[in-house]
C-alpha cells in the first residue's frame, strides 16, 4: 500500500543529524511528566528519597491502577513535583547504579491476557496513545486497529528507519506482539524503501512518502482508518515497538530512545542514545561539548514542542534555539524592524490548504477551534488530530492562535460528553 | 510552536501582511497619480480610514491597525475622480466602520471595507462614473495582482473562476464589441483588490472556485447595463454576501465524505 502526499510543507531549520551509531550519553537524572498523558490523576507510589530499580512502578493512574509509569532509570527519587489543585507534575530521579526489574515474560507471547498484564506492568502500556483524544488506553480496551508510525517528518528529525535498523529483530518481535492487542488491522507506517517486515494477514505496510505531515500517524489515521469515539484506534512510536520486542525477549524494559539533538544552537547536530525522560541539559550540554550559551532547548520539533527540563515521553528529538542566527539578507533585516502583532484574525489564505494534507476544509476547522464550536469540529473530523497535527497551521496562520492547544480543549469537551 | 514562544522566519502578522496589501495597491496607486494627478484625494481618504482606525483602536483598546490606510487606497482609485470630497468621505466612513471596524477590525468581518464604501457612494449618489483609469493603472494594478498571487494572498481560484464566465461569455456572444468595454483599469482593480481580498471571498478550495465564478457571471450580467464599476462592485458585494453560504456547503460536504469513507470499516 502507498501513500504520497502532495500537500505539506518542509520547513528549513537547519541540518538534521545523519551521523549514525548513536552515540550512548550519560545522563545525572530522568524524569516522568504528567504533561505527556492528557487527563490522567497520578498517584505516586514512591516517596522522596527512595532508591528505585530501572523498571519499577512510580505511579499509578487513579482511576485505572492497572496503568503504571515505571523507572527509566535506576536510582533515587530526587523530587515529587506536584501542580494545581496538589496533582502530580513530575517525579524526578538522580540516577546510580544499575539495578534492573526483570518482568516475567512466560506465555506473554502467546497469551494474549498475560501479554497485556506485562506490558501495563511493565510502563510499556503508556507507548501507546488513542485516537481519538490521545490518551493511554484503558487496560480492557480493544482497538480497532493499531498504527506503528516508523516516519518522521518533523523538523530536523532523525531517519527512523536508520534508527531502527540494527533493532530490527526486537521490533518484529513488537510488531507481533502488538497483533494479539487486536482483532483488527495493525499498521505498519513506514518512509518508500524496503519494507521492514513482510506485509501478512492482519499485518499492512503502508509506505509514506511526501513533507511534513506527512510522518505524522494523524496524517496516516485520517486517510486509512477515521476514527470515532466507538472505534478507536491505537498508535504507537516504532521505537516504542523495538522496546516491546525487547522486553518481550528479556523481561527488562527497553528504556534507551535514539534522540535527534540539533537546531541553531548546536555546533554539530547529532544522534544520542538516552534513557527516557532524560534530563535536557545533561544531553544538550554533552552536545555542545561547551558552556551552556543563551539558548532555549526544546523537547521535540520547533513546530509543537515544548520547553521543558526533561524529554518528553513521545519526543525523539530535541531542538536547541539561540545561538548564532543565520545572516538574514537585506529585505529580511527590513522586515524584522517591523514589529509583529500577533492578535490580528487569521486570514483564510490558500497556503493554509497546500500544507495540509487532511480531507478536512483548513479555514473552517480553524474557526470552529478559535470560537469552540465543538459540534462543527466534530464533524469536520477533529477527532482524528491532535496537537502536532496541528502545529503546521498555528506557524502559518497569521492570528498567533495555538490550535494545538485550542483542539485540546474541544477534545477534551468531546472526551467527556463521550464518558458520560 | 507558539506554545514553545519560537518564531522562526516565514510566520505573516498582520503587520507584514498590511504592509504586502500596501505595496500591491501601492503600485497602482502611483501609477494612477501619474496619469490623472489626484494625490491629493488619496492623502485625504488615508488620514480619514487612520482617523477611524484610531477611533476604533481607542475605544477597543487594542494596539493600533493600519489595514485602513490599504482599503482607504483601494477606494480612493476607484471612486469616480469628479466626485464632491464630502461624499467620498461619507461613504468611505461607512465602508471602513460598517464593513470592517464593527466586526473587529480586518479578518473578522466577511466584506471588503472599500466594496461597501463604493456600493454605498454608487447607491446614494448615483453619477455617470466617466472611466477615467488607464492603461498605466492597469497594467501596475496587474502587477500588483502578481504580487500578491506570488505571495498567497490572491486566490488563483478565485481569479480563474472570475475570469472563466467572462471568457464563456466572450466567446458565446461572439460579438466583440459587446465584450470591448472588459479590460480595463477599474476592472483589474476590482478584481484583485475587492473581489480576491481574502476576507470578503470564500474560504475554502472549492468555495472559491464557486464564488469567483459567481463574482465574474454577475460582472458579465451587470456590465452589460451600467458602467464597469457599479458593476465590478455590486458583483463582488454580493459574492461576498454569498461566500459564507459556500464555504457552509464545502463543509457539509466534508461531512457526509468524512461519514461516508468512515462506514466503509464500520
Amino acid at each position: 500500500m502507498e501513500l504520497r502526499f502532495r500537500k505539506g510543507r518542509d520547513i528549513a531549520f537547519g541540518t538534521a543529524p545523519r551521523a549514525l551509531p548513536p552515540v550512548p550519553c550519560a545522563v545525572g537524572a530522568v524524569a516522568v511528566m504528567a504533561r505527556d498523558f492528557p487527563a490522567v490523576v497520578w498517584d505516586p507510589r514512591v516517596t522522596q528519597g527512595q532508591v528505585v530499580r530501572q523498571g519499577q512502578a512510580l505511579c499509578v493512574d487513579r482511576l485505572r491502577p492497572e496503568i503504571a509509569l515505571v523507572a527509566a532509570a535506576s536510582g533515587r527519587v530526587s523530587g515529587l513535583h506536584h501542580g494545581a489543585r496538589r496533582r502530580l507534575e513530575r517525579i524526578e530521579i538522580e540516577a546510580e547504579g544499575a539495578e534492573e526489574t526483570e518482568f516475567d515474560v512466560k506465555g506473554a507471547t502467546a497469551d494474549p491476557g498475560s501479554l497485556r498484564a506485562l506490558l501495563l506492568k511493565s510502563g510499556a502500556w503508556a507507548a501507546f496513545r488513542t485516537r481519538p483524544f490521545g490518551r493511554i488506553p484503558a487496560p480492557s480496551d480493544r482497538p480497532a486497529a493499531i498504527f506503528v508510525t516508523v516516519t518522521d517528518s518533523q523538523p530536523l528529525a532523525a531517519d527512523p528507519v536508520a534508527v531502527l535498523a540494527p533493532q530490527v529483530a526486537a521490533f518484529q518481535r513488537g510488531v507481533a506482539g502488538l497483533l494479539h492487542l487486536t482483532e483488527g488491522p495493525v499498521f505498519l507506517c513506514q518512509p518508500p524503501g524496503p519494507a521492514l517486515m513482510a506485509a501478512q494477514g492482519r499485518l499492512r505496510v503502508v509506505q509514506v512518502a511526501g513533507a511534513h505531515p506527512a510522518g505524522l500517524a494523524g496524517t496516516h489515521i485520517h486517510h486509512l482508518w477515521p476514527v470515532s469515539v466507538q472505534k478507536p484506534v491505537w498508535q504507537i512510536g516504532g521505537q516504542d515497538v523495538s522496546a516491546l520486542g525487547q522486553l518481550l525477549e528479556s523481561g527488562r524494559i527497553g528504556a534507551r530512545r535514539v534522540v535527534s539533538v540539533a537546531g541553531p544552537g548546536v555546533q554539530a547536530p547529532r544522534l544520542v542514545s538516552v534513557l527516557l525522560g532524560a534530563r535536557l541539559t545533561d544531553l544538550v550540554d554533552d552536545a555542545a561539548g561547551g558552556k551552556p550559551l543563551a539558548r532555549q532547548v526544546i523537547s521535540g520539533s520547533v513546530l509543537s514542542g515544548q520547553s521543558a527540563p526533561f524529554l518528553g515521553r513521545f519526543d525523539l528529538q530535541v531542538t536547541v534555539l539561540g545561538g548564532a542566527a543565520p545572516a538574514p539578507s537585506v529585505w529580511g533585516r527590513l522586515l524584522s524592524c517591523l514589529p509583529r502583532l500577533r492578535t490580528g484574525a487569521t486570514l483564510p489564505m490558500e497556503r493554509l490548504e497546500a500544507a495540509f494534507p487532511f480531507d478536512i476544509p483548513p479555514a473552517p476547522l480553524m474557526r470552529a477551534l478559535a470560537v469552540g464550536d465543538v459540534e462543527t469540529a466534530e464533524r469536520l473530523g477533529c477527532l482524528d488530530l491532535l496537537e502536532e497535527d496541528l502545529a503546521l497551521l498555528s506557524w502559518l496562520c497569521p492570528s498567533g492562535c495555538d490550535y494545538g492547544a485550542l483542539l485540546r480543549r474541544v477534545l477534551d469537551r468531546l472526551g467527556q460528553e463521550a464518558a458520560a | 510552536m507558539m506554545r514553545s514562544g519560537v518564531d522562526p522566519a516565514g510566520g505573516w502578522d498582520a503587520h507584514r501582511l498590511t504592509l504586502a496589501f500596501g505595496i500591491a495597491a501601492g503600485l497602482p496607486a502611483c501609477a494612477a497619480i501619474a496619469e490623472r494627478g489626484g494625490a491629493f484625494s488619496i492623502l485625504l481618504a488615508m488620514g480619514l480610514a487612520v482617523i477611524w482606525e484610531a477611533v476604533f483602536a481607542r475605544i477597543r483598546r487594542r494596539p493600533m491597525a493600519w489595514d485602513g490606510l490599504v482599503s482607504a487606497l483601494i477606494f480612493a482609485l476607484l471612486v469616480p475622480a469628479q466626485t464632491p470630497f464630502w461624499q467620498q468621505g461619507l461613504a468611505l466612513s461607512f465602508g471602513l466602520v460598517m464593513g470592517d471596524l464593527i466586526f473587529g477590525g480586518r479578518g473578522r468581518g466577511f466584506l471588503s471595507p472599500a466594496c461597501v464604501g463604493l456600493a454605498f457612494l454608487l447607491f446614494s449618489f448615483p453619477q455617470a462614473g466617466a472611466e477615467d483609469l488607464g492603461l498605466m493603472t492597469m497594467i501596475a494594478a496587474l502587477g500588483g495582482g502578481a504580487i500578491l498571487l506570488g505571495l498567497g494572498l490572491l486566490s488563483w481560484r478565485v481569479v480563474l473562476g472570475f475570469c472563466l464566465p467572462l471568457l464563456a461569455g466572450a466567446a458565446l456572444s461572439g460579438a466583440p464589441e459587446a465584450v470591448a468595454w472588459m479590460p480595463n483599469a477599474t476592472l483589474a482593480l476590482g478584481l484583485i483588490f475587492l473581489i480576491g481580498d481574502p476576507v470578503a471571498a470564500a474560504s475554502t478550495n472549492p468555495g472559491r472556485w464557486a464564488y469567483g465564478g459567481m463574482a465574474g457571471a454577475l460582472v458579465m450580467l451587470f456590465g452589460s447595463e451600467g458602467s464597469a464599476l457599479a458593476s465590478v462592485v455590486f458583483a463582488g458585494l454580493l459574492a461576498s454576501l454569498f461566500a459564507p453560504l459556500m464555504d457552509q456547503a464545502v463543509v457539509w460536504w466534508a461531512w457526509r465524505r468524512r461519514r461516508n469513507r468512515r462506514g466503509q470499516h464500520g
